[in-house]
This record gives structure tokens, C-alpha cells and sequence, in this order.
């Protein structure tokens, strides 16, 4: 099973497999001019410079959002990253119009607790109604792939996986899709919103049992989840684990609404002690302030924005990030009172982020989703005759090929969240898979029902080469913003049988039948895996 | 845990740091196989045979039971007067167990499994636990597959059991049913992630679209850590689509659940039968974090439903293997922690130590619940919980040593001495593995 880098600190297998990122960061540090420690044999360093476009912006783009889009890619060098970035960080400014409208398809979504119960009473949903939850991992594909607001998706996966609330799973049928808003609500804000948000929410005291535990026996999943995972990390006692759990105790779902309750009769009352945080704990009826009190505490503790820091370097600098800079964005944590955009600010725009390029490869989320978006894919038309009526089908499909390679949306079995570094997703279904998807989608063979540019080689090659080298240089540019090593180039020409002087006509089997074929294997390249 | 990466604690035949270089100059090795198989333009036979490690002993099956088992629902003390009085919604009536003896007895919902217990195939091992425990799932888990505290290792344990045992082949090692691999096989053996058999299959691969080929030549020079699992996958789907084509009907009428586990098992036998190299499997059988709801031993509670899956899954397994094809066969189960001993108020039990082992498999001294009992006295708990009396891998290294060949435990599991349990009869042609074939030995179940 794999874990949380950055709850226990570089992966073995990525250090096992050959220390990769490590790798990447030298290549990178000696490619940039930049002076970085050499972590690993020379020999390996010419390996991932010679992998990755060096362009800062692109850079950025491969970072802090799901993958360029030629529009996208347009609007950042139009505005300069420091200003690109200030806009991403504030979503509600950008217009999102195309995503919105998709999303109606889900109207399940907008339901509130109360509201899915009612459908289930009027007989429109199954009991249990498992829908809601898929179409909320359906949808997170599609905000995904078409939100204008990028870094706000990507953050809302973050703290998707920070908190994570397995989807979908019986316990949250009914209310998963309402965590889901808290967490997109405060996903730029402050953390001490997302842990109370959470707390506070009939998803995850259903998820970590805490809604039947009992001031008699009190259960401890929530407890040792709340510090371990989503706080301090492994820098708890079993004292404090039992110490939160009772201090948790009253706080529960009802049965009849589905809402959460605080159940003061289920309290246990008494002094508490949790990693320096005390409390008299005095009445039952003061139960939910003093959860309140320890959140604040757990929130600002310097092991939670440690661990936060080290968490958000590792989903946007590299798999084993510098401590100076994990150090300073503590801080920056820690005197911005949680909040996270300040931090987003200061890593996107520190030498350690600009020096890391190469240094991170894309999950089978990532991956899928930046195929999409770099093929111009849109939203599937509604298409009642051709048996799409609620124009859904095509996400669906999506979101299934991301399960069978282990990385749907919210749908990670355990408390921990997906992992977030490569040598934990270097596996082979997940090649696979990959690889199956970017032929499956370049071809137009599955989903078929997407939309996609009238011509994908007129959208991805305005001017036509004029050669078979030139064809291959072009694609290559147009995907991954560089042209490839020539035994790579050597390969494609191999796989297409054909020199790279020979003359390309338009009428060439490698301009219509092969496409979609060259396209995939573009995709399928080490290039294209690099974020 | 994690430390500066450095050799020399490992006795290993093969070190466990690798460089990149090693990690490319093996998977080229394997993929050169992979290559010549495909342009052999033979049938299914050769390209399986020549893919074929030759290895002498056990294929070994490791289920992990991932979210702390509860041992002492499963095989429980029902001798021990402590277990009812912790347990008193929670605990399984003596009345309700099956098999067992005057001290232990199993769970009803096992009874798929009763005749195999009977037969001397199936035995439990109690008490068993980490030398360092923990309650974190996450710490737990990875110590688990790393079992090797106190050293600087960072590979799995079946990964350096493969290394010892000398696999090349890109079916030695596989994590079978989900699509990431196992932790335990992390490292420089080979290894291999399926869904499914069926599922492990190359789009758009014809003679006219050599897409097989050109992402080999893709990945050249890649890094590594991209180029490995690139590398697997070229070589492992010949394999598996021939592997699809051919069909797979259970042997004996074996009828395996229709659940994740039950799949998953089918395609372990399919493998094992296939004489694909098959050296160690890993089956991840998840959700037995059981705080609420752990429930009493009828149907429809958690538990109950849960062993029954394992039941179930384990015995079509045994029985599509049959006597010969289960001589050389030895299922384990593990679970990084057991559960507290004293039930919580949402009928289940918080994370815990101490916990139960299954052992299944031809050569299994079975019908036995092996171990060293502490007791569930007030005074013999450990933080409530049921002390860990055997090193779980101790347990392993006496299957690794009688059964698969390993001679230089320390190379697995550094500082560890097998157990001397007789769990199993020991292997008669155990030796090096390129000096013996593996076939079939004549003794089955007993």
C-alpha cells in the first residue's frame, strides 16, 4: 500500500528505483545555471534535462494546473506569471461558462443533504443512492479538464486528498457531494476552515466513526486521523490519541437527517491535554467550543504547517522538496494565520520552483486529464438520439478508465489520500492504461462521444510539414514544447517507416489513418510524463 | 524510518541499493527476452516456457489483510474466560466456532474452509505480531513490507526474497487485482501490477501499427524510474493476451466468488498454472479497519461477510489447484496490526497488536493453531492489547527456508531467526535454483 511522502519523508522506492526526482533535480540545477547539490552519478543528469521543455512559463503551466491548453498558454504570456497567478487565485473573477454549463448534467449536485433524502423518499433515487457520489467524481474530471479556474481545481484535489473521504463508500451516500463544497469553498482560503469544515461535517465523523463513539468507550479513527494525518503527523503519543478521542465524544450524525449533531449526552466531560493543548473540558454543553479550541490549536501547530508546507511542495516542486524552502513556506503558513494563498504565492515565485523542472511526473489523473486538454477535447454534446440524452457518457467513460488505473477521483480506500510521488504510481497497469487511453482518444475510437476539433491534425498542425522529420518535430513540438532526441525522433519515423527527408503529403496514411497512432505515442512518451 | 541509503546491512545475494544503471541493465535483460519471444513467432507453449524462470520451490501467495485483521475474531480463545469478558456484543460463542481446539476455534463464517483445516492443509498461528509495533495503519503497513526495522533497507521483503532466490522473469513478482503495486515488492526484482489478466492488454498493436516496438524504442535512455515499468509492460503483455486468448476454466469444479478477492485468486491460479514464473503473488484484501460495526458472527455483520469472502476465495482456489497443484502452494496472510482486545461502544474494536496468521497449502502441518499464547489476563495485555509472542517473520522465514529455498534469511529479514514451529514439511528438493526444475512433487494434502 502505498503512503503519504510527505508524512513519512522520501519514498524508498523512489530512492530503491534510482533516485529519479533526485536526478532531476541536478540535471535541472546544472541546466538552469542554477547551483544545486548533485544527488546522484553525472551520468544520469543528461537523462531528464533532455526530457523537458526548460520554459519557465510552460513550467508553471505543467505545474499549477491540469496541463496547457493552447488558450491557456496564450493567457499566461499575455499576463506574466505574477499577475496569471494572482488571477488563479482569485476563481470568482475568472469566467468559467463552458464548465458551468456542464456541469447542470449533475443536478444531483446541487441538492443539499435534506434534498437527496427527499428524492430517495419520492422514489427518484435508490435507497443508498450511490449517484450522487459518482456524479461528483465525474464532475471533478470534467472541472478538471474545463475549469478556467485551474489552480483552484488542482487545489481542491489537494485537499480532497489532505482530508480524504473515501468516494464512493455507503457511510456518505448522502452527503459526500456537501463536503465536497466545503472543501471547494476554502480550498484558497485557510486551513483552519478546511479543519473545521471538516470536523464539523456528518462525512467525516461518518467516515472515521466518530459519530458512534461514546463517552463510555470512546472510538479512537478520528482521533489518531485528525492528529496524524490531517495535523501534526507521527509526533503524537497514544495518550494524546485517546485524549482527542474523548475530547471528540457528542459529536455525531443524526439518524433521522443526516445532519451533523452534537450529542451532549455522548460527551465525556474532564480536563484534556492533547501535544501541549489543554482544556478544563468542564461541561458537556461546552463540548463542541473546546473541539473548537483544539482545532485552532492543531491548525496553527508548527509540525501542522510543517507538514502542510512539505505537502504542497511535494505536489508542485519535487518528490523529495529542499528543506529551506519547506522551512520558509511554514512560516509564511504560520504568519498568514493558515492561509493558503500567501504560501501558493511564495512557492510558485522561489528559486526552488523555478529550479525544479523535470522534477515531477503526472499521475494517471494528471495524465489523462492533460491529454484531454492539449487534444482540444470538449464537452461531449447532449445527443438524445444517439442514445446520450443526458450527455454524460463520455465523462463517465473518463472517470472509469481513471479507476482501472488506481486514480479516480476521491476514490482512494484509505484515510492517508492518494500518494502524490512518482515511484508510487511507476506501475505497469498504470502504463497501461495510460497508454490505451492516448490511443483510445487520439484515434476517436472511446468515449466516442467527446468533442474534438473538426481536424485534429489541422488543430494541431496549422502549417503542414513538409517532411516526415518535420511531421514528427511538429507534433512533438505542439504536445510536449520540444522536439525529441533524436533516437526517440528515430523511433516515430521507424514506427511511421519512413525516412525523415521523405516528402509528407497531405493525402499521407500518416496525416489520417496513422494519426491518431502518432499522436498516442508522443503522448506515451517519457516526455509527456513529465510535469 | 528512512535513512541514508547503505548497503552494507544487507547480506543479500543481491544488494538492495541499485543504481539506475542496474535498474536499466535489468530490465533490458528482461526485455531482450520479451523481444526474442515475440519475434519467435511460436505458440503460446514457448513463449510461456521461455519466459518460465526455473525456480525449485513454492510459488508463495501472501494476502494482505490490510486494515488490521481481527485475529481474535477469526481464531479465537475461546478457552481464554478474558476473551468474553473484553468482548461481551462483540465476542463469537464458543457455541457457534468450528473446528479449533479446547483452547481456539474459528469463526462460522469460515466454514468453506473446515475441510481443509480438517485435512491438515489449513493452520493458524496466534500471537503474532511486529517487533515494533504501532497503531498508525500507515507506519504500520510500511514497516510491514519492509520488515526489516532498525536497518537501513528500503526494500520490500518479497522483493529480496526474489532477489535471493535469483528471478528475472517479469512474472516472478506480481501484485495481482490492483493496479499499484505492493510496497513488499518494491526494489529491484522484477514485478508486475495486473487488474487482470484479462485486462493487461496493448491497444493498437498490429502488424501494420507496431506500437509494442516503438514504445520500447521509446523509453531508451529513459530514467529509470519511468523505463522500468515501461519496460515490464512490453514485456509481461504478449504473455497475458496469449494468457486471455487461451480462456481460463476452473479445475474441479472450482467456483470462485464473484468478488475482488475472488477474481484476484482466479488469476493467481491461472498464473501458477500457466507456468508463467510465478515465484510470489500478492493479493490485497482490504477493509478490515473494523472501529464500528465489526458486529456479532452472523451474516450481514462485517466480519462475518468479510471472512466469508476469504473463506470462499481460499478454498476455490485450493480446490481449482487440486492436491498436486497445491504441493507446490503456500498462502499466508498478514495485517499490519491485530485489534484491541476490549470492544469500543460501536460494536468493533480500535487498532490493536497481536493478531492471527493463515497458512494454507499442500505442504501445511495444518489442523493446528501454532504459537505461543499470552493470555488476555488484565496483567498480560500490553496497552490493552494481546502481546506479540512470535516475530511475524519468523513465521515467514520458516516457509521461506523449508519451502522456497531461501538459505540466507538474514538477506530478507535481517537479524531474524525462522521459527521452529514445524509449520510445514520441509521441501525435498530444495537447491540452488538453477540446478533444479520445478515439477511437480507426487505428495499432496495429507
Amino acid at each position: 500500500m502505498p503512503f503519504d511522502s510527505a508524512r513519512s519523508g522520501p519514498d524508498r522506492r523512489r530512492l530503491l528505483k534510482g533516485g529519479a526526482a533526485g536526478t532531476v533535480m541536478g540535471a535541472v540545477g546544472i541546466a538552469a545555471g542554477v547551483a544545486l547539490p548533485a544527488t546522484t552519478a553525472s551520468a544520469a543528469t543528461a537523462d531528464v534535462a533532455a526530457f523537458t521543455s526548460t520554459d519557465p512559463l510552460r513550467h508553471l503551466l505543467r505545474r499549477a494546473t491540469y496541463g496547457a491548453t493552447p488558450q491557456s498558454e496564450a493567457e499566461l504570456r499575455g499576463l506574466g506569471a505574477v499577475a496569471w497567478l494572482d488571477r488563479q487565485l482569485q476563481p470568482a473573477t475568472i469566467d468559467d461558462a463552458v464548465c458551468d454549463s456542464f456541469l447542470t448534467r449533475f443536478p444531483l449536485l446541487n441538492l443539499d443533504i435534506a434534498g437527496v433524502r427527499a428524492e430517495v423518499t419520492a422514489g427518484r433515487l435508490p435507497v443508498g443512492a450511490f449517484g450522487v457520489m459518482q456524479d461528483l467524481a465525474r464532475a471533478a474530471v470534467a472541472r478538471a479538464t474545463w475549469s478556467n479556474r485551474q489552480l483552484l481545481e488542482v487545489m481542491v484535489d489537494f485537499w480532497s486528498n489532505h482530508l480524504n473521504v473515501t468516494t464512493p463508500s455507503s457511510d456518505v451516500w448522502d452527503n459526500r457531494h456537501t463536503y465536497d463544497r466545503m472543501i471547494r469553498a476554502s480550498a484558497l482560503g485557510r486551513f483552519v476552515d478546511l479543519l473545521k469544515g471538516s470536523a464539523f461535517s456528518p462525512a467525516m465523523l461518518s467516515y472515521l466513526d466518530n459519530r458512534s463513539s461514546t463517552k463510555a468507550n470512546p472510538n479512537e479513527n478520528y482521533g489518531r486521523e485528525l492528529l496524524e494525518l490531517h495535523t501534526v503527523g507521527m509526533v503524537y503519543t497514544e495518550a494524546d490519541v485517546a485524549q482527542a478521542a474523548r475530547l471528540l465524544t457528542g459529536m455525531t450524525v443524526d439518524r433521522k437527517t443526516g445532519q451533523y449533531r452534537y450529542d451532549a449526552n455522548q460527551h465525556a466531560v474532564g480536563p484534556v491535554t492533547v501535544l501541549g493543548f489543554s482544556h478544563p473540558n468542564a461541561t458537556a454543553a461546552g463540548g463542541e467550543a473546546a473541539v473548537s479550541a483544539l482545532l485552532d490549536y492543531l491548525a496553527m501547530h508548527p509540525a501542522t504547517a510543517a507538514r502542510i508546507a512539505r505537502k504542497l511542495c511535494v505536489r508542485f516542486v519535487s518528490d523529495d522538496p529542499p528543506a529551506a524552502l519547506i522551512s520558509r513556506l511554514a512560516q509564511v503558513y504560520l504568519t498568514a494565520g493558515s492561509a493558503v494563498a500567501p504560501v501558493l504565492r511564495a512557492l510558485f515565485t522561489s528559486p526552488e520552483f523555478a529550479a525544479s523542472i523535470g522534477a515531477k511526473v503526472r499521475t494517471p489523473m494528471e495524465d489523462l486529464v492533460a491529454t484531454l486538454r492539449v487534444l482540444g477535447i470538449t464537452p461531449e454534446p447532449i445527443d438524445a438520439a444517439g442514445g446520450n440524452p443526458a450527455g454524460t457518457e463520455a465523462i463517465r467513460a473518463l472517470e472509469w478508465t481513471l479507476q482501472s488505473a488506481g486514480h479516480a477521483p476521491m476514490r482512494w480506500g484509505t484515510p492517508d489520500g492518494y500518494p502524490d510521488v512518482a515511484a508510487l504510481w511507476a506501475s505497469t497497469t498504470g502504463y497501461l492504461v495510460r497508454w490505451n487511453a492516448h490511443l483510445n482518444i487520439a484515434a476517436n475510437w472511446y468515449p466516442k462521444q467527446l468533442g474534438r476539433p473538426e481536424s485534429m491534425v489541422r488543430y494541431l498542425l496549422p502549417t503542414l510539414p513538409t517532411t516526415y522529420g518535420g511531421l514528427v518535430d511538429a507534433v512533438a513540438l505542439q504536445l510536449v514544447g520540444m522536439r525529441l532526441r533524436p533516437e526517440h525522433t528515430a523511433a516515430l519515423l521507424s514506427f511511421l517507416g519512413k525516412a525523415a527527408t521523405t516528402a509528407l503529403k497531405p493525402t499521407d496514411n500518416a496525416l489520417n489513418g496513422k494519426f491518431g497512432y502518432l499522436v498516442a505515442l508522443v503522448l506515451d512518451s517519457p516526455y509527456f510524463s513529465v510535469r | 524510518m528512512m535513512m541514508a541509503k547503505n548497503t552494507s546491512d544487507c547480506g543479500c545475494a543481491q544488494p538492495p541499493s541499485l543504481s539506475r544503471r542496474g535498474v536499466l541493465g535489468r530490465a533490458l535483460a528482461v526485455g531482450a527476452g520479451g523481444a526474442l519471444a515475440s519475434l519467435s513467432g511460436e505458440g503460446l507453449a514457448t513463449r510461456l516456457a521461455f519466459a518460465a524462470t526455473p525456480y525449485a520451490g513454492d510459488t508463495l501467495v501472501v494476502l494482505s489483510l490490510r486494515g488490521g485483521f481481527d485475529g481474535l475474531s477469526a481464531v479465537v480463545p475461546a478457552g481464554d474466560p478474558d476473551y468474553y469478558r473484553a468482548r461481551p456484543t462483540i465476542g463469537v460463542p464458543k457455541e457457534r466456532l468450528i473446528a479449533g481446539d479446547s483452547m481456539f476455534g474459528l469463526h462460522p463464517a469460515l466454514a468453506p474452509l473446515r475441510e481443509l483445516w480438517q485435512a491438515g492443509n489449513l493452520a493458524a498461528i496466534h500471537a503474532v505480531g511486529q517487533p515494533n509495533p504501532s497503531r498508525s495503519h500507515f507506519q504500520a503497513m510500511e514497516e510491514l513490507e519492509r520488515a526489516a526495522p532498525g536497518t537501513s533497507l528500503r526494500t520490500g521483503w518479497l522483493d529480496r526474497t526474489l532477489g535471493l532466490l535469483g528471478a528475472t522473469g517479469s512474472f516472478s513478482g506480481v501484485s495481482v487485482g490492483r493496479p499499484l503495486p505492493s510496497r513488499a515488492l518494491s526494489g529491484p526484482a522484477p514485478d508486475l501490477s495486473l487488474n487482470s489478466i484479462d485486462a493487461f492488454k496493448l491497444s493498437g498493436d498490429s502488424p501494420d501499427t507496431r506500437m509494442a516496438a516503438a514504445l520500447r524504442d521509446l523509453y531508451t535512455n529513459a530514467p529509470a524510474m519511468m523505463a522500468a515499468p515501461a519496460r515490464a509492460v512490453s514485456d509481461a503483455v504478449t504473455t497475458t493476451t496469449a494468457l486471455s486468448a487461451t480462456g481460463y476454466v476452473p479445475a474441479n469444479g472450482a467456483v470462485y466468488p464473484e468478488t475482488a478477492l475472488g477474481k484476484a485468486m482466479r488469476d493467481v491460479a491461472r498464473l501458477t498454472k500457466g507456468d508463467v514464473g510465478l515465484m510470489a503473488a500478492y493479493v490485497d484484501f482490504g477493509d478490515w479497519d473494523m472501529h464500528q460495526g465489526l458486529g456479532t458472527a452472523v451474516a450481514g455483520q462485517r466480519m462475518y461477510d468479510h471472512l466469508a469472502d476469504l473463506a470462499a476465495a481460499l478454498s476455490a482456489f485450493a480446490t481449482d489447484l487440486g492436491q498436486t497443484g497445491m504441493s507446490n502452494v503456500t498462502v499466508l496472510t498478514m495485517s499490519e496490526f491485530g485489534r484491541r482486545v476490549h470492544e469500543n461502544g460501536s460494536m468493533g474494536a480500535d487498532h490493536g497488536n497481536g493478531n492471527a496468521m493463515l497458512l494454507l497449502g499442500g505442504a501445511v502441518r495444518g489442523n493446528k493453531v501454532y504459537g505461543d499464547w499470552p493470555g488476555l489476563a488484565a496483567n498480560r495485555l500490553v496497552a490493552g492489547d494481546l502481546a506479540a509472542t512470535t516475530d511475524y517473520r519468523a513465521v515467514i522465514g520458516e516457509i521461506l527456508q523449508r519451502r522456497c529455498g531461501v538459505t540466507d534469511l538474514a538477506g530478507v529479514f535481517p537479524g531474524v531467526k525462522a521459527s521452529a514451529f514445524g509449520l510445514v514439511d520441509a521441501r525435498p528438493q530444495i537447491a540452488t535454483p538453477a540446478a533444479v526444475k520445478k515439477k511437480p512433487t507426487a505428495t499432496g494434502s495429507r
